[in-house]
């Protein structure tokens, strides 16, 4: 037995064993475990794949709701400080819905599904790492459970209002728990990167393998050299903090502690979330039309490239003056040609369709809807990103930092939920049913693009830079419209969950009747 | 003979232990580089506003100087094992490996000293708290290291001495490796630019 052979190998493993000659596949002997036993012990990387999938959606479906909850808040129905019960509260809760969207929602469910889908596309037997696989899962879930506690508790990533009683010691776990889940992402990232890069089949050239493992490729390279900064960064504030009074980096009577963190949810790192999206877009489009691209290596160019415009631990405004970075070239480089790659995309995707079967039936194929809902969401966030930069439009600092992380969101969540219609054997053992899947893409469309677009008027229409936009400063009707956007994100999460579970209800039953 | 009952051939791609620790390396790096550019800019800023970063004389040179030499030196004796490990040289592979851990040890031995010798307090400043940080965060990173070279030991000693096992000592060569590079940044923008 190898470090990189599987113990134990379930028996979808074996079967999903690309071929004879994948060059680690694996030929143990199959075991099987009782079910309630799989997620602690499994050395299947569909199974971890499915894991992430299920806890990311459970936590994008309470974090949505925060989020409405954030949005009613702005509307002048209620003080948006006493509906959370104080400056401070709001604020753990504005910090935690943007952190929990990026870390404990997009990214491990676009890592879940690469867990799921790469090592079969690529014709490995399993995941590199199997066990390491399963523990990154374990590890993000502990870590998720740390911070979401430890907000509630009082913690967060530092304050507006001052601390009081043990709340340094909460914001301590905060930051813990955070390291936690980064440290698992970046395990699974390693996983998902050298299965692509040693595990592929043999003869299949790292420009030839398919689109989404590229895409998870670039994705794990720009995670490795992206994440880790926010580590260093939470090692700086602990050593300050540790559960005591700090005397520099992890002051907690202000928002020290966010200022140096929030460089991860906004331009250019929010774009970590969105390579795997280009990925799964295009191979979704594909399937849907039955079209291959007649050049793959342009679509290997546009990723890495986007992957490229995606690092961001430099982009750090705390340690620097605002001003400075901000109004530098490169960051405006970076914010303007991230739309560069988009547009490249959504060229090859409409290749795709003319050399595929472009009937209206397919056009209208959830996977089609999905993916074009995707890039659409990607493509206007991108957009907003661009205009962000330009420094007459003067929107940086303003709500139109939020649209742009609000569009790459919705677009992860769904291509997530598009995944499931590509790769619905991988990822749910049943189908997703037309009706439910295109309904499912629209309203997630629908509500992401009523939040950039809010968000994004928010940003033209305020005078002063307000660090948790409490209003739209427009209208009443423009935060009703912003409240509805949420709305429609959480009604759209709760239709995936109910969709995934009728799929997996359906294979189920029909495999019972079947046996 | 039909072609199609030939063997398969081997694949000639790099080792899935050693791209991974290559790939964990690399990030463990990153950490490291986020936090040497945060010491580095404090520094910058402090100096920019006339403020002293450390006392004069409160940080020597002299162990600081010794730590990279045992570390330049641990670099030769790795190698010595991935060498052992290759050739399934079992007496040498033992011997480089145990020599490694040696000088690992006394590593993480010299800095229980430097820091003893300086007094600097975790909350004494910015500079006492980046210094903490930043060699404390290496200090971690060079037990991790040490650990797979146990593991390495470890497996040897239990199993065959072979080309899987090349792999096991490659892979916590490569970390090692970057713990170095990682020391000598520490070195430079430290103890010697202060």
């Amino acid at each position: 037995m190898t470090l990189t052979e599987p113990a134990i190998a379930d028996s979808e493993a074996s079967l999903a064993a690309g071929g004879a000659d994948a060059p680690s596949a694996s030929t143990q002997p199959v075991a099987t475990h009782p079910v309630l036993a799989q997620p602690f012990v499994t050395s299947d990387a569909t199974t971890v794949g499915r894991l992430f999938v299920v806890a990311s959606l459970l936590l994008a479906l309470g974090t949505s709701v925060i989020g409405a909850l954030l949005s009613f808040g702005r509307t002048e129905a209620v003080d948006p400080a006493d509906m959370f019960g104080g400056l401070n509260a709001y604020f753990r809760m504005w910090t935690l819905y943007r952190v929990s969207f990026m870390l404990l929602v997009v990214l491990p469910l676009l890592l879940g599904v690469a867990m799921a889908v790469v090592p079969s596309q690529v014709g490995a037997g399993n995941l590199a790492f199997p066990r390491a696989a399963l523990a990154s899962f374990w590890t993000w879930k502990i870590g998720a459970l740390i911070v979401v506690v430890s907000v509630f508790a009082g913690g967060g990533w530092g304050a507006v209002d001052g601390v009081t009683g043990n709340e340094n010691d909460a914001i301590a776990l905060t930051l813990l728990g955070t390291a936690m889940v980064i440290v698992a992402l970046l395990v699974g990232a390693v996983c998902v990167a050298t299965t692509v890069i040693s595990l592929r089949q043999t003869g299949m050239s790292l420009l030839n393998v398919p689109p989404f493992a590229w895409s998870m490729l670039v994705s794990a390279a720009v995670w490795l050299f992206t994440l880790p900064v926010a580590i260093a960064n939470i090692v700086v504030i602990y050593a300050d903090l540790r559960g005591r009074p700090a005397i520099a980096f992890g002051r907690a009577e202000g928002p020290d502690i966010w200022q140096q963190l929030d460089w991860l949810v906004e331009q250019p790192a929010v774009y970590l979330m969105a390579v795997p999206v280009l990925g799964i877009v295009f191979e979704s489009v594909g399937a849907a039309v039955g079209g291959r691209t007649s050049r793959p290596e342009i679509f290997a160019v546009v990723v890495g490239l986007f992957g490229l415009l995606a690092v961001g631990g430099w982009a750090q405004d705390y340690f620097t003056a605002p001003q400075d970075l901000r109004d530098g070239l490169v960051y405006v480089a970076f914010g303007l040609a991230a739309v560069l790659p988009i547009v490249a995309l959504a060229g090859g995707a409409g290749e795709l369709v003319l050399r595929g079967t472009a009937t209206p039936e397919r056009l209208l194929d959830a996977r089609t809807v999905g993916a074009g809902s995707a890039l659409k969401l990607l493509g206007a966030a991108a957009l907003v990103g661009a205009l962000r930069v330009v420094e007459p439009f003067d929107l940086l600092e303003t709500a139109a930092t939020w649209a742009v992380f609000h569009g790459v969101v919705v677009a992860g969540l769904v291509a997530g939920v598009t995944a499931h219609l590509t790769w619905p054997d991988r990822l749910l053992t049943g189908s997703i049913s037309q009706i439910l899947g295109r309904g499912t893409v629209v309203l997630l469309m629908v509500g992401g693009g009523l939040l950039v677009v809010t968000d994004l008027i928010s940003g033209f229409a305020s005078d002063d830079q307000d660090l948790m936009a409490l209003a739209l400063d427009v209208n009443v009707t423009f935060n009703v419209i912003n409240l509805i956007g949420s709305v429609l994100v959480v009604a759209g999460l709760a239709a995936a969950l109910a969709a995934m579970a009728t799929a997996r209800r359906t294979a189920t039953v029909t495999g019972r009747r079947a046996s | 003979m039909r072609t199609t009952a030939l063997p398969v051939p081997e694949a000639t791609r790099p080792r899935t232990v050693v791209v991974g620790a290559l790939l964990g390396a690399a990030a463990a790096f990153i950490v490291f580089a986020g936090l040497v550019s945060v010491y580095v800019q404090q520094r910058q800023a402090a100096r920019a506003a006339g403020t002293e970063w450390f006392p004069e004389g409160s940080v020597e040179l002299g162990p600081a100087g010794m730590m990279m030499m045992t570390l330049a030196l641990s670099m030769v004796t790795v190698q010595w094992a991935v060498q052992a490990a290759r050739t399934e040289d079992r007496p040498h592979g033992f011997i480089a490996l145990g020599v490694t851990l040696l000088f690992g040890a006394s590593v993480v031995n010299q800095f229980w000293f430097v820091y003893a010798d300086t007094g600097f307090a975790i909350d004494g400043g910015r500079a006492e708290l980046l210094f903490y940080a930043v060699t404390g965060s290496f200090v971690a990173m060079l037990i991790i290291g040490m650990a797979m070279m146990v593991v390495a030991t470890v497996r040897s000693l239990m199993g065959p001495f072979g080309r899987e096992l090349a792999h096991g000592v490659q892979a916590a060569a490569a970390y090692w490796h970057m713990c170095v590079l990682s020391y000598f940044i520490v070195w430079y923008v430290v103890f010697i630019t202060k």
